[in-house]
C-alpha cells in the first residue's frame, strides 16, 4: 500500500450529510438521546451508545479501569456466562464490541435487519446485566497486563507514555486508555462496579443509529429494551479543568529499533473551541491530508526521509493532544526534524497561499459524502454529535462552516498554534544524541 | 427451539436474496481489457479500481519487492501528468486515492464523487500508458519503501517472525517472498527494473476495471471503449504458478529478535478455491477456518485462551481466493508466565480431535450464518464490494462466481469440515515459527 489510508481520513473531523439523509433526534423519557440516519438499502442496522465513562473517570492511581470494564460489559452477563453468551450471539450473527477514549464508553452493534429485535435485545442485557464474574474479571486483568507487556514491544506505547507526561501532568488525560502495567495490576472487580454504577446512565448518553430502521421502529425497540434503564452521572462530561502542560520540553525513550519514532506534540483545540473549524482546515493544510499536505510534501516526497507523516489532533470535551508523527531510519532523524521545524517556521510567518487553503477546502467539502457512506461511519459521527452536543444542522452547516474560513482565519490559527518553539519533541528509538 | 430454527432459515433465505440482488454488468474488449460494473445509486459516490494480474508471486529471485516499487511509481508523473499531480487532482475533487499490491494482484483505486468517474477513468488510462518512470524519482520513492519495510516489518517483531516462517514453509511457490521485498533486494533495484517490469506486465489483457456505486453502466462502458480498451494489444506470458511439493515432515524456524514475549505459529500450505475443480475442499476449509477463528465462540479462542489459558490471543486465517494454494496459519500469542510448549501441545491435540469426531452442530451451523451475514455487513462499503469483485476476477476465479461461494458455504457438511481436520491441519504438514525474544534495552 502506498500510504495507510485510514490515517487521513480518522482525523478530518466531520464529513458531510447527504441532503437526502437527514439526520433524526428524539428524546427518551428516562433522558437518552437518539439519533438516526435511515439507510435502506443495505437489510442491517449500526448502533453506538456512547456514554461519558471513558479513562479520565479512572480512579487514581487505576488507569485502564474504563477499558476493562468495556471488556467486561460484552465478554458475559449476569444471565449468561461467557461461553453461553457467545454461543447467543454467534447464533444470529450479532456483533457486540465496547470501546473507550479519553471521554466515552461506548458499546457498538451491528445486526442483521431481521435479527434487530435479538439485537437489542443482547445490547441490553450487556448494557443492564453485567455478569461481574471474578474468575473472569482476573483473566481480563491478566490478558490486559500480558497485552500490555507485549505492546512494549511498539515505539508508540512510549510516546504515548511521553505525551501524557509532557502535556497532561496531573490531569484525567494523562494516562493511556489502556492504561500501563503498574495500574492495572490496582484495579478491582469494586472499582469496575463503581465506575459503572457512577456512570453508565441514559442522562448524558447518546444512542446513535443508522441502516435499515425508521425513528418509530426504533423508539418503540428503545423503549421496550432500555426503557427500564434511569438516572444520571454522578460526574458530567462538562466538568473538566483545561490541562497545563509540563515545564520540560523534551523526552527520548530508548529502544532497540532500527528507525526512531518522532512526535511533537501540544494542546490542540477542544471541540467547543471557536477556531475548531478553522484549525481543522489548517491541519488539512500541514498533515491532515495525506499526499498534498505540506508535511508529506517536504518530508516524504523531496526527501524520501520518511513512509508517512501526519498531524492530527484530539478534540475532546477539553483540549487534548496535537502531534505531529513520523518514523525514519534512526541516523535521519535529526534531518527530518530539521525539515518538520522549517514546515512549522514557514506556516506560523504566513506561507501559506489561497491557492493551499482553496485546495484543502475543495477536497474537506468534496469527499463529504464519501466519509460517511457506511452505516458504521455513520454512528460514529451520530455519536460524536450527540455526546458533544453538536447542533442538529451540524452536518449541513459543515461545508458552509468550512468554504468560510478565510486566509486570514489559518494566517491567525497558525501563529496561535504552529509555532515551533510551543512544540514538544518526543524521541522513541535507538540511543542518540540531539 | 423450532420456533427458532424457522426465524434462522427465514434470515438466511432473506440473505440469500440480498446478497445476490446487486447485478454484476460486464465487458469485455479486443485488447483484453475487463469491464465490470455494480450500479449502486444509494449514495452520490462511486469507488474506481484499476486491477492488474501482476504482484510479488510475478517477480524473479534477486528482485523481490519490484510489484509493489512499480505500485509507488505510478504516482511519480506521466506524459500529462507530473510527480503527485495525479493524487492532487483527485483531491481537488474531494476524492480519495490508493493502491496496493498483493502476491497475486497490483490495485489502484479512488473513492470520487459519482460525477467524476469518467474523467478519473480517462486520466487512470493515460498514466498506465505513458509513465514517465523517472531515475531521480525511483531513487528517492526506493528510500520511502525501505522506511515502509523498517516500519511494518524490522521494527515489529510479530511481522517479521511471520516473514521468516513465510520463507521457510515453501520451497518453491513464490509467497515463500515478502510482498514488499527482501531488503537487500531493494538495496539492488534500479530504474531499469522498473522499466523492463512495466513493459512485460503493465500491459491491457492484465487490465480488470473495477467500477461500484452510482454511475451508469452504458456511460462508464463508452469512457472505457474511449481509454483503456484503445491501448494496443500486447501478448502475455502465462503467470508464475509452480505446485508446491507435498511437505515431508514437520519443519521448524526459530526467529531471535528484540521483543517482550514469545509468539507461535503454524502454517501449512492448503489449496484455495478452483470453482468447479474442488468446491467442496476449500469451502470445507473455510468454514473450518471460521469455525477455528470467527465470532466470539471462535474454537481457538474459547479453547486455548479461555479454557486451557495457554495464550492471551489465538487466531488462523484462509484465504480461498488466491491462484490455486494458500498459506493456511495459526497462531498464539502467549502471556507472561504462559509457555509456546504448552501451547503447541494443547493445539495440536485439539486439531487431532477435531479431525476424529463431527463439529458441535450449534457452532457448524453458526458459522455458515456468519460467514453469509458477513457478506451483507461488507456490503455498506463500496470499497470492499469493488476489492472483492476486482480479486476474484483477478486470480483467475471470476466474479461471477461471487454469488456461488455462499451457496458452497451453505453446503458443507459436518463430515466435510471434519476431513479438513483429518487431511490438511496435522503437525507433519505444518512448519513453525517461534518468535523469541531477546533482551531489550
Amino acid at each position: 500500500m502506498r500510504l495507510f489510508y485510514w490515517v487521513a481520513l480518522i482525523f478530518f473531523g466531520i464529513t458531510q450529510a447527504q441532503a437526502t439523509t437527514p439526520v433524526q433526534q428524539h428524546t427518551m423519557k428516562n433522558g437518552l438521546n437518539i439519533m438516526l440516519m435511515e439507510a435502506h438499502h443495505v437489510p442491517m442496522v449500526a448502533m453506538k451508545l456512547i456514554m461519558p465513562a471513558g479513562s479520565r473517570f479512572d480512579a487514581q492511581d487505576k488507569g485502564g479501569s474504563a477499558a476493562l470494564l468495556a471488556a467486561m460489559l460484552t465478554d458475559h452477563t449476569v444471565k449468561h456466562d461467557y461461553l453461553a453468551w457467545a454461543g447467543k450471539l454467534d447464533d444470529a450473527s450479532i456483533l457486540l464490541g465496547a470501546g473507550t477514549d479519553k471521554d466515552s464508553l461506548s458499546i457498538s452493534l451491528t445486526v442483521l435487519k431481521e435479527a434487530m429485535d435479538e439485537g437489542i435485545d443482547a445490547f441490553s442485557e450487556a448494557l443492564l446485566q453485567p455478569g461481574w464474574d471474578k474468575q473472569r474479571f482476573k483473566l481480563k486483568q491478566q490478558n490486559t497486563i500480558s497485552g500490555l507487556t507485549k505492546a512494549q514491544e511498539e515505539a508508540g506505547t512510549f510516546s504515548a507514555i511521553a505525551e501524557g507526561e509532557l502535556l497532561f501532568p496531573s490531569h484525567p488525560y494523562g494516562h493511556p486508555t489502556s492504561g500501563t502495567l503498574d495500574s492495572v495490576k490496582n484495579i478491582t472487580l469494586r472499582d469496575l462496579k463503581t465506575l459503572y454504577a457512577q456512570q453508565v446512565k441514559p442522562v448524558g448518553a447518546t444512542l446513535a443509529m443508522s441502516g435499515d430502521i425508521t425513528m418509530d421502529e426504533a423508539v418503540k425497540l428503545v423503549q421496550r429494551y432500555l426503557g427500564n434503564w434511569h438516572g444520571a452521572p454522578k460526574k458530567v462530561l462538562a466538568d473538566i479543568e483545561k490541562p497545563t502542560p509540563s515545564d520540560k520540553k523534551e523526552r527520548h525513550h530508548v529502544m532497540d529499533k532500527h528507525q526512531m519514532l518522532i512526535e511533537w506534540v501540544r494542546l490542540g483545540p477542544s471541540r467547543h473551541d471557536d477556531d475548531y473549524i478553522t484549525m481543522m482546515v489548517l491541519n488539512h493544510m500541514l498533515g491532515g491530508g495525506g499526499f498534498g499536505s505540506q508535511l508529506m510534501e517536504e518530508i516524504r516526497e523531496r526527501r524520501g526521509l520518511t513512509y508517512g507523516v501526519y498531524s492530527y489532533f484530539q478534540p475532546y470535551e477539553t483540549h487534548g493532544a496535537y502531534i505531529i508523527r513520523l518514523q525514519t531510519r534512526s541516523d535521519q532523524a535529526e534531518e527530518a526534524e530539521v525539515v518538520l521545524k522549517q514546515v512549522l517556521a514557514d506556516m506560523t510567518s504566513g506561507k501559506i497561499t489561497q491557492d493551499m487553503l482553496d485546495k484543502s477546502k475543495t477536497n474537506l467539502m468534496g469527499g463529504f459524502a464519501q466519509r460517511m457512506d457506511s452505516n458504521r461511519e455513520r454512528v460514529g459521527l451520530l455519536a460524536m454529535m450527540g455526546f458533544y452536543h453538536r447542533p442538529l444542522n451540524y452536518l449541513e452547516n459543515w461545508t458552509k462552516s468550512v468554504e468560510s474560513v478565510t486566509l486570514a482565519d489559518v494566517l491567525q490559527g497558525a501563529k496561535k498554534y504552529l509555532q515551533p518553539d510551543d512544540w514538544k519533541q518526543i524521541w522513541v528509538g535507538p540511543e542518540q544524541e540531539r | 427451539m423450532w420456533m427458532k430454527k424457522l426465524l434462522l432459515l427465514c434470515v438466511l433465505g432473506l440473505m440469500a436474496a440480498q446478497t445476490q440482488a446487486a447485478e454484476l454488468k460486464r465487458v469485455s474488449f479486443d485488447n483484453g481489457v475487463q469491464l465490470i460494473v455494480e450500479e449502486d445509486h444509494s449514495a452520490p459516490v462511486a469507488m474506481v479500481q484499476i486491477w492488474l494480474k501482476v504482484g510479488g508471486r510475478d517477480e524473479v529471485p534477486g528482485k523481490t519487492g519490484l510489484a509493489h516499487v512499480f505500485e509507488h511509481m505510478m504516482f511519480k508523473g506521466s506524459k500529462k501528468l507530473e510527480a503527485g499531480e495525479y493524487s492532487k487532482i483527485i483531491s481537488a475533487m474531494g476524492g480519495n486515492d490508493n493502491a496496493f499490491t498483493s502476491t497475486d494482484y497490483t490495485a489502484y483505486f479512488e473513492t470520487i464523487p459519482s460525477a467524476e468517474v469518467n474523467r478519473v477513468l480517462s486520466m487512470e488510462a493515460e498514466r498506465f500508458a505513458h509513465l514517465k518512470l523517472r531515475d531521480k524519482d525511483f531513487q528517492s520513492e526506493i528510500k520511502v519503501i525501505m522506511e515502509e519495510r523498517r516500519m511494518r516489518t524490522e521494527d515489529d517483531p510479530n511481522s517479521r517472525m511471520f516473514e521468516e516462517l513465510s520463507a521457510a514453509s515453501l520451497r518453491l511457490h513464490p509467497y515463500r517472498n515478502p510482498v514488499i521485498g527482501w531488503m537487500q533486494d531493494l538495496e539492488a533495484l534500479t530504474i531499469e527494473d522498473v522499466r523492463a517490469f512495466y513493459k512485460q506486465h503493465y500491459v491491457p489483457a492484465n487490465v480488470t476495471v473495477v467500477v461500484v456505486g452510482d454511475v451508469d453502466f452504458k456511460q462508464v462502458k463508452r469512457t472505457v471503449a474511449k481509454t483503456f480498451a484503445k491501448m494496443k494489444a500486447r501478448k502475455v506470458a502465462p503467470r508464475f504458478n509452480p505446485t508446491e511439493p507435498e511437505p515431508l515432515g514437520a519443519k521448524r524456524v526459530e526467529v531471535v529478535i528484540p521483543a517482550q514475549l514469545p509468539l507461535i505459529a503454524f502454517t501449512m500450505p492448503v489449496p484455495s478455491w478452483v470453482p468447479h475443480h474442488n468446491d467442496k475442499q476449500a469451502a470445507a476449509i473455510a468454514l473450518a477456518t471460521e469455525m477455528l477463528a470467527g465470532g466470539k465462540s471462535a474454537i481457538l479462542n474459547q479453547v486455548l485462551v479461555n479454557e486451557k489459558r495457554v495464550a492471551i490471543a489465538a487466531g488462523a486465517g484462509y484465504d480461498p481466493f488466491t491462484m490455486g494454494l494458500d498459506l493456511w496459519y495459526a497462531y498464539g500469542s502467549t502471556g507472561i508466565g504462559q509457555d509456546t510448549a504448552k501451547f503447541e501441545q494443547a493445539f495440536w491435540a485439539l486439531m487431532d480431535k477435531m479431525g476424529k469426531e463431527l463439529p458441535n452442530e450449534r457452532k457448524f451451523e453458526a458459522a455458515k450464518r456468519r460467514m453469509i451475514a458477513n457478506t451483507v455487513f461488507s456490503q455498506d462499503s463500496l470499497y470492499l464490494r469493488a476489492k472483492h469483485i476486482g480479486i476474484l476476477e483477478t486470480v483467475g476465479i471470476g466474479a461471477d462466481e461471487k454469488d456461488r461461494w455462499l451457496d458452497l458455504i451453505r453446503a458443507v457438511t459436518p463430515e466435510q469440515v471434519r476431513d479438513v481436520f483429518k487431511t490438511w491441519f496435522i503437525q507433519s504438514r505444518a512448519t513453525t515459527g517461534l518468535l523469541l525474544p531477546k533482551a531489550v534495552k
